[in-house]
């Protein structure tokens, strides 16, 4: 308490300068238990106001009521003034390097073929094509007579074939797979089969392990025809765009008619480039209707029944599709290159 | 095949360049594209003479303006007396290369710069005249390149042919293809001989023993020949269809060879013993030295032509050198026949040889053709060669061959099979177009007849391929198939690879596809035992690389070596994993030899961590980890076992995974030697599992379990323990002592060391107690915990610590 005893106005105003003036909580404390405080200036003047004539207390007691509640209210603001602000020095102390990268949990990468094969798959169960798979190591019957590639006919030198000790080979395309589901079973029926295949065969162009992908249908009435619109309708699936497709004649044992089919180049729409060696196609793969005599092979009325069969390698659409230069890349394992797809 | 263009255009008449290709290419030629041979001048420009007057300071010069199209005039000095004003020129400017490999400057020539070149004949490489320089036709337009208005080279034709086309091995077959397919009439070359010798059949008898092998031989004389060199054009067509050049009587027979396809062979006569040429097998032991300077032993699988006493040919494929025609040869002895293409292709094979006769016969030659390449290679030789034609022909036949002369095809089959509606009178004159020649026999049905130079039609398909390869397959309307919808069946062991495969993906691992060749030592190199399954790997007899000859039978070897040439890539840390069959032995012929494998290796990671683990996973639960979480996500219950035996992983660290009672893989770290078997010199793990096995097992459904609300209280428990027992046991005791009211228990510290006695190790358990109706009490939890206690030391010994 104060000699002079300061009116409530002075006290006040001063008050509201030291509170103002508080540079940190601390001092705030300081300047709200000088005013404030049990032994603080309001306090005294209240103290005083016993002093007073019993007709003025009345007044002054709001007015010094009223006056304390002001300046605790500026003490609150300052308060949280303070507060924020030393929130935000934290804050600002606290800031990291955010072009660090961050920690998820190392994320896996499925393989370029494996994203195309599924890719095909969908399509295929999605008009009702079942999957089948074959066994890699094939007897020659299945993967070359059954398919009507007789022994000791040049279309065996197109398929350079691994031979097996036991006389068994590395099978040369997804084709057994037809002559294993065909035979025994009732059609109508449709199926797809993807898989690995093996021809003797190391260039730059080629890998002696490749991917393809078989598919057939067999029922009463199925044309070629049909079959040109399912492919097409695989080709918009596969690019993610309509596409144009070229058959062209070509000779298959085990089809008739046959068609070997090219898709108009997706890089440069035929004007030619590098990835279609400047034909504006690119080779997709062989189809026809199924021969007769592979029908017989599989007890299969050929005066019934007709289907189709096509088959492609995965390999070069999915080298396509992520702009993979060579077909080493897929088998080299280099994880440098697994782990961008 | 390759054939000279400007060769067939004498046979029909061609379109342009790129519809003859493209037409050649959708009716089946494979890849036809015309080649053009001879340099490059695809930088040269037609340029136009716009001012011309002479040099200033040199007499013999000139001073021109030129117009090359790019909207300046060029100025250039040009020494040619032929050159004037108006002419259109080959211009070649600074900058381009000239076919010798100059590459042109700018240059100055007596005081005034030279901005280009106008060019000589000789100078682009187009013939070695050098009297002047090149003028182009008045109407070629300014600025085109060269290639485009003046022929620079020998055009070839370039295709591949399906094996089945062995008639268009020949101008004849293309040009039939032609007419086919664009259009024109073939004008076959004249082939009648002059006959003025005396008969052939003085000087030779022919005889055919294997009456199966050989349909007909026909053998022509030609008497008094002078071998010599070829005409140029006659050297320049061979080379353009891959032919050498040998003398004007072997390139004769070439020429009709690439003419009609027959392949024709050229004996010396005089050479022949016996005046007798007999077609048979060999007989074992005999011998022919051949064209090629290889002497060959033969066997009855040959088929040889003969004289009186030895063989002088491989027949269909190579001749022999005693009877090789040559400078000093009068007298020929020319064959034309029709060999077996089993035979001939066998007889090839046996001996390793491909040659253009061969090669024509295995695909099947005219089998009505073989007279007349006898009569065309007879007027040829006379014509390049001089010398005589005996009068007639001397020939034998053998067996008739089985072939397919008529073909009924039923119309509306065809179209059934297309998806197209021809009418039978458009399908008879598409078939006609391929030469095959009908007549209807009843409503809608056609008889074909095959001609002889087509051995690959045989069924009324063939036939139905025809009529579409001319009608076009770009023509055939596109449809959807309608049919019967069956639910979509996939192979459970194709859905749980999949399933794998996310799951690995999920755990942070990447997916590679390696070849399946291995090495000899991969067994070894894994330490399996003498009677390890897996040694019995099956082996290719033609493998592509020597040193890889077999199959893997588990893909363990090519993940390590995945590992090793990453890691020598200074890559910080594998995950890589791989689906696949794996070879295994045929045990029967049931199957099973190929079962589904999936494979992981990881390795321990060589940097520094920026976030600094000061407890890094040990590299075995790492990869237990993988294992046991894409377990538990496929719906398997799996049971681990330390100690497995397993050669190629750590004793110490490694265990075999059992679901449903039977051992379905194995988890570890690589076994040090093996390690360094596989130059790993960073500790690395490996995941095995036999998906094919896996997918036999029972899996557990997923099910929902109620969640309580009520809180759980946590006690921690530390029990000091003998430091050999197997922790998952301890904590399967715990769940199974604590009673319904054990949520979880879970050990989070294991301690050895200062303060716990030698022997003995510190697990620390974190409990969870949990109602699912009311908070527990104090009492009760202790009662729980006091269980636990009892049974840890009744059971394992256990004291707390």
């Amino acid at each position: 308490m104060t000699a002079d005893k300061p009116d409530l106005g002075t006290l006040e105003e001063r008050a509201g300068v030291e509170i103002a003036a508080a540079g940190d909580l601390h001092e705030l404390t300081a300047v709200r238990a000088r005013y404030l405080g049990k032994k603080g200036s309001v306090a005294a003047l209240l103290r005083s106001i016993g002093e007073l004539e019993p007709s003025e207390r009345g007044r002054v007691g709001q007015e010094a009521n009223a006056a304390k509640q002001r300046i605790e209210a500026a003490a609150a603001a300052r308060k949280g003034d303070l507060e924020r602000a030393g929130r935000e020095q934290v804050l600002a102390s606290q800031r990291l390097d955010v072009s660090l990268r961050g920690t998820a949990t190392r994320t896996g990468h499925l393989h370029p073929i494996t994203h195309v094969t599924r890719d095909m798959v969908q399509f295929f169960t999605s008009l009702g094509f079942s999957i089948e798979e074959g066994p890699e190591i094939e007897t020659e019957y299945n993967n070359f007579e059954a398919l009507n590639i007789p022994a000791d006919h040049p279309a065996r030198d197109e398929q350079d074939t691994f031979y097996l000790d036991d006389g068994r080979l590395l099978r040369t395309h997804t084709s057994n797979v037809q002559i294993r589901v065909m035979a025994g079973r009732k059609p109508p029926f449709r199926f797809i089969a993807p898989g690995r295949v093996y021809r003797h065969d190391l260039s730059p162009r080629h890998s002696p392990m490749f991917h393809q992908i078989e598919g057939f249908l067999v029922d009463e009435r199925v044309t070629f025809g049909d079959l040109k619109g399912v492919l097409y309708g695989f080709g918009r699936h596969l690019m993610g765009r309509d596409i144009e497709l070229r058959f062209r004649s070509n000779h298959f044992p085990f089809t008739e008619p046959s068609a070997e089919m090219d898709y108009a180049c997706v890089l440069c729409d035929k004007q030619g480039c590098a990835a279609c060696s400047q034909h504006g196609w690119m080779e997709w793969g062989g189809c026809g209707m199924i021969h007769p005599k592979v029908l017989e092979r599989c007890e299969i009325d050929p005066d019934r029944y007709q289907g189709f069969a096509f088959g492609m390698g995965i390999d070069r659409t999915a080298m396509l599709r992520y702009g993979i230069p060579q077909l080493r890349h897929l088998f080299e394992g280099d994880v440098r290159v697994l782990e961008q797809i | 095949m390759r054939v000279s263009l400007d060769w067939l255009a004498e046979w029909i008449e061609l379109p342009g360049d790129e519809e003859l290709s493209e037409r050649l290419n959708l009716g089946g030629f494979e890849d036809a594209e015309i080649e053009t041979s001879g340099p490059d001048l695809s930088a040269v420009v037609v340029g136009h003479v716009k001012e011309c007057g002479p040099h200033p300071n040199a007499d013999r010069l000139s001073f021109c303006k030129v117009d090359t199209g790019s909207g300046e005039l060029v100025e250039v000095v040009c020494g040619a007396p032929n050159v004037s004003e108006g002419q259109k020129i080959a211009f070649a400017s600074v900058g381009s290369r000239l076919p010798d490999g100059t590459k042109l400057k700018k240059t100055k020539i007596r005081g005034i710069v030279s901005r280009g070149m106008i060019c000589s004949a000789r100078e682009l490489g187009l013939s070695e005249e050098h009297d002047g320089i090149l003028v182009l036709d008045s109407e070629a337009p300014v600025g085109t390149p060269l290639p485009e208005v003046i022929s620079v080279g020998d055009r070839t034709l370039e295709f591949g042919i399906t094996p089945n086309r062995g008639d268009v091995t020949s101008l004849l077959g293309v040009a039939r293809e032609v007419h086919a397919l664009i259009g024109g009439e073939p004008t076959p070359p004249e082939t009648e001989p002059p006959e003025t010798g005396a008969p052939a059949s003085e000087a030779v008898s022919v005889a055919i023993a294997a009456a199966e092998d050989c349909h007909h031989y026909a053998a022509r004389v030609v008497r008094g020949v002078r071998v010599g060199p070829s005409p140029d054009h006659v050297v320049r067509r061979l080379e353009a269809a891959g032919i050498r050049s040998i003398n004007n009587v072997v390139d004769a027979t070439n020429w009709v060879l690439l003419e009609f396809g027959q392949p024709l062979h050229a004996f010396d006569l005089a050479t022949l013993h016996g005046g007798r040429v007999e077609v048979r097998r060999a007989a074992a032991g005999e011998k022919l030295a051949c064209l090629d300077g290889e002497t060959r032993e033969l066997d009855p699988s040959d088929l040889v032509i003969c004289d009186a006493e030895r063989p002088i040919a491989l027949a269909g494929v190579m001749g022999g050198a005693d009877s090789e025609v040559g400078e000093k040869t009068r007298d020929i002895l020319i064959e034309s026949a029709h060999f077996h293409p089993t035979v001939v292709r066998l007889t090839a094979r046996r001996h390793g040889l491909q040659t253009e006769a061969s090669y024509r016969f295995e695909r099947g030659v005219d089998r009505e053709g073989v007279l007349r390449a006898a009569d065309r290679v007879a007027r040829l030789i006379v014509e390049w060669a001089g010398g005589e034609v005996a009068s007639g022909v001397v020939a034998a036949r053998g067996a008739e061959p089985v072939v397919t002369r008529e073909i009924d095809l039923d119309v509306a089959r065809a179209n059934r099979l297309l998806g197209t509606e021809i009418e039978v009178a458009e399908a008879r004159a598409l078939l006609a177009r391929v030469g095959v020649e009908c007549r209807e026999i009843g409503p809608g049905v056609l008889t074909g007849s095959v001609p002889s130079h087509r051995n690959d039609l045989h069924v009324h398909q063939d036939l139905t391929e025809e009529v579409a390869r001319v009608y076009g397959y770009d023509r055939i309307p596109t449809t959807l198939p309608t049919a019967e919808l069956h639910p979509v069946a996939e192979p459970t062991t194709w859905q749980l690879g999949e399933r794998v495969r996310d799951e690995f993906v999920a755990a942070g691992l990447s997916e590679a596809i390696c070849l399946p060749f291995v090495p000899l030592g991969d067994s070894d190199a894994l330490r399996l035992a003498a009677d390890d399954p897996r040694r019995s790997q099956r082996t290719i007899v033609n493998p592509l690389k020597e040193e890889e000859p077999l199959l893997r039978t588990t893909l363990a070897p090519s993940l390590l070596r995945l590992a090793q040439q990453n890691l020598s890539r200074q890559i910080d840390a594998v995950a890589l994993f791989e689906i696949s069959s794996v070879f295994l032995p045929r045990s029967s012929e049931a199957g099973g030899a190929e079962p589904l494998a999936a494979a992981a290796v990881l390795s321990e990671p060589q940097e520094a961590a920026l976030w600094n683990r000061k407890n890094p996973i040990p590299l075995f639960f790492r990869a237990k980890g993988v294992a046991e979480r894409l377990l538990i996500q496929a719906g398997y219950v799996a049971l681990w076992r330390g100690q497995t035996e397993s050669p190629y992983l750590h004793p110490g660290a490694s265990a075999t995974i059992e679901v449903g009672g039977h051992v379905v893989g194995t988890v570890g770290e690589i076994h040090p030697e093996v390690a360094a078997n596989f130059a790993l010199d960073v500790p690395c793990a490996l995941i095995e599992l036999d998906l094919g096995r896996l997918e036999a097992q029972p899996r557990r459904a997923k099910e929902f379990h109620e969640v309580s609300r009520q809180p759980a209280a946590r006690r921690d428990l530390a029990v000091l323990l003998g430091d050999d027992l197997a922790a998952g046991d301890v904590l399967a005791a715990i769940e199974q002592a604590g009673g319904a009211d054990l949520q979880s228990v879970e050990l989070f510290d294991r301690y050895a060391g200062k303060g716990v006695p030698e022997g003995r190790v510190s697990l620390a358990f974190r409990l969870a107690f949990q109602k699912m109706d009311r908070a527990l009490t104090e009492k009760e939890v202790s009662k729980s915990v006091d269980r636990i206690v009892r049974m840890l030391s009744h059971r394992f010994g256990g004291e707390l610590r």
